[in-house]
């Protein structure tokens, strides 16, 4: 049985299960326990995840157009882009580091909006279908969510190593900003989004009802 | 036999659990989520691995990290070199970031995972404990120490072809760090601590 069919939701933070009053009041209910705020379902969850997940896809875009980094030699200046870097190092024969890069910076960004936003659709369509298996997608979301962190770690560490005496210098370009951006852009998103919307069905609400009648 | 409520966090599913259970991971049985872990000896391996991320720390901002040479020239950096020319070039919000995943947010962790399972371990539950639980909760996501350790052996590779490559005593005490703050995370259980803050409440209540 669900806890909301109840009237009871339980404390984000702590975890901490408290029946809501059953007339909706103005104010929000605090968690006894900790003092944060107790909802039986994130307030506005899919239209924040819904306005995040469309930032960070235009966010992608001026990350992938603009150069990560730049590498300013005496024989002038070199630009790379994330797919620029990812080729670069497959003609070079690092193949390893080609699909570091391509996997953090490309797969797992396009990977983590493509759930959400399939998430979000099955979610607003009260679909029953496969919530385990959804609910998985959700906890991947989660998890693979900071390792496109690698490409601007990567940037920085070249920064703090690369620097000769204005012979070679190395800086952080734009795309890097943005790409940052993403990255951050779409770990709040999947904060946003509620999983237990996931649970929240109309066959799954009768069942339980007419379980409990029976 | 009294019992406790619990409420699967993922999917909402209530469930009853024996007052008197101690031991052993509950799943949730809609979803299967972990709700419980309760594991043996968690403050105990919590005090002991929370020490040792400290030292490791300190070891890691204190030694040099990498030096790398091209042709009669070297270059070293620290742990924090890279924050530093972040902030010179003006790419404040790349600083920033970099400052807070690695430095700021595992800084506080281990600070507040010391400072709470040390009185907890001489069996004093310490009056700043729900702060340091929720401070705990919310910052988990932020603490990227793993990703940047990955973002190293890229560089390394990627430097490798252009000159010479030579980790400092930073570096091993970084990778350390990360393995034992992968475990931290494993051990680390904060329902019984909750619970613990429940007793005090009620027992402040009857007094």
């Amino acid at each position: 049985m669900r806890a909301i069919d109840l009237g009871m939701a339980s404390c984000h933070t702590c975890q901490k299960v408290v029946k809501l009053p059953k007339v909706k009041g103005e104010g929000e209910v605090l968690c006894p326990r900790c003092g944060e705020e107790i909802h039986l379902r994130k307030p506005n969850s899919i239209q924040y995840t819904w306005a995040l997940v469309i930032a960070s896809i235009i966010l992608y875009i001026p990350a992938n157009v603009l150069p990560m980094m730049e590498v300013e030699t005496f024989a002038g200046t070199q630009a790379d882009t994330i797919i620029s870097g990812v080729l670069y190092f497959l003609e070079t024969g690092s193949y390893l580091i080609a699909s570091v890069i391509f996997i953090a910076s490309i797969i797992v960004p396009i990977t983590k909006l493509i759930i959400l936003i399939y998430l979000l659709i099955s979610v607003q369509k009260k679909s029953p279908l496969r919530q385990k298996q959804r609910k998985k997608l959700y906890t991947l979301t989660e998890i693979i969510g900071k390792w496109s962190m690698v490409d601007v770690y990567v940037v920085a560490i070249m920064i703090a190593l690369v620097h000769f005496g204005g012979m070679t210098e190395i800086k952080a370009g734009d795309g890097a900003t943005y790409f940052l951006l993403v990255v951050i852009v779409t770990m709040i998103a999947a904060m946003q989004f509620d999983p237990k919307l996931i649970w929240d069905t109309e066959i799954q609400g009768k069942k339980e009802t007419n379980a409990r009648n029976a | 036999m009294t019992e406790k409520i619990l409420c699967c966090h993922e999917c909402d599913e209530l469930l009853r659990v024996p007052q008197t259970r101690k031991e052993g991971r509950l799943k949730c049985p809609r979803c299967g989520t972990t709700l419980l872990r309760q594991k043996k000896g968690m403050v105990e391996i919590m005090y002991a691995l929370s020490i040792a991320a400290a030292i490791l720390f300190l070891l890691t901002n204190y030694f040099p990290f990498l030096s790398f040479h091209v042709v009669g020239n070297t270059s070293h950096a620290n742990f924090m070199t890279s924050i530093i020319y972040l902030f010179g070039e003006k790419d404040w919000l790349i600083g920033i970031a970099v400052l807070m995943t690695t430095v700021v947010v595992p800084l506080i962790r281990i600070g507040l995972m010391l400072s709470l399972f040390g009185p907890i371990y001489h069996g004093i539950i310490p009056p700043y404990t729900v702060f340091a639980l929720k401070v705990l909760s919310h910052s988990l996501p932020w603490a990227m120490l793993d990703v940047f350790l990955v973002g190293v052996f890229v560089s390394m590779v990627k430097l490798v072809k252009m000159g010479t490559i030579i980790p400092g005593l930073s570096l091993w005490a970084f990778m350390v760090m990360v393995f034992v703050m992968a475990a931290m995370q494993v051990v680390f259980d904060p329902q019984p601590l909750w619970e613990k803050v429940d007793e005090r409440r009620r027992e402040r209540e009857l007094a």
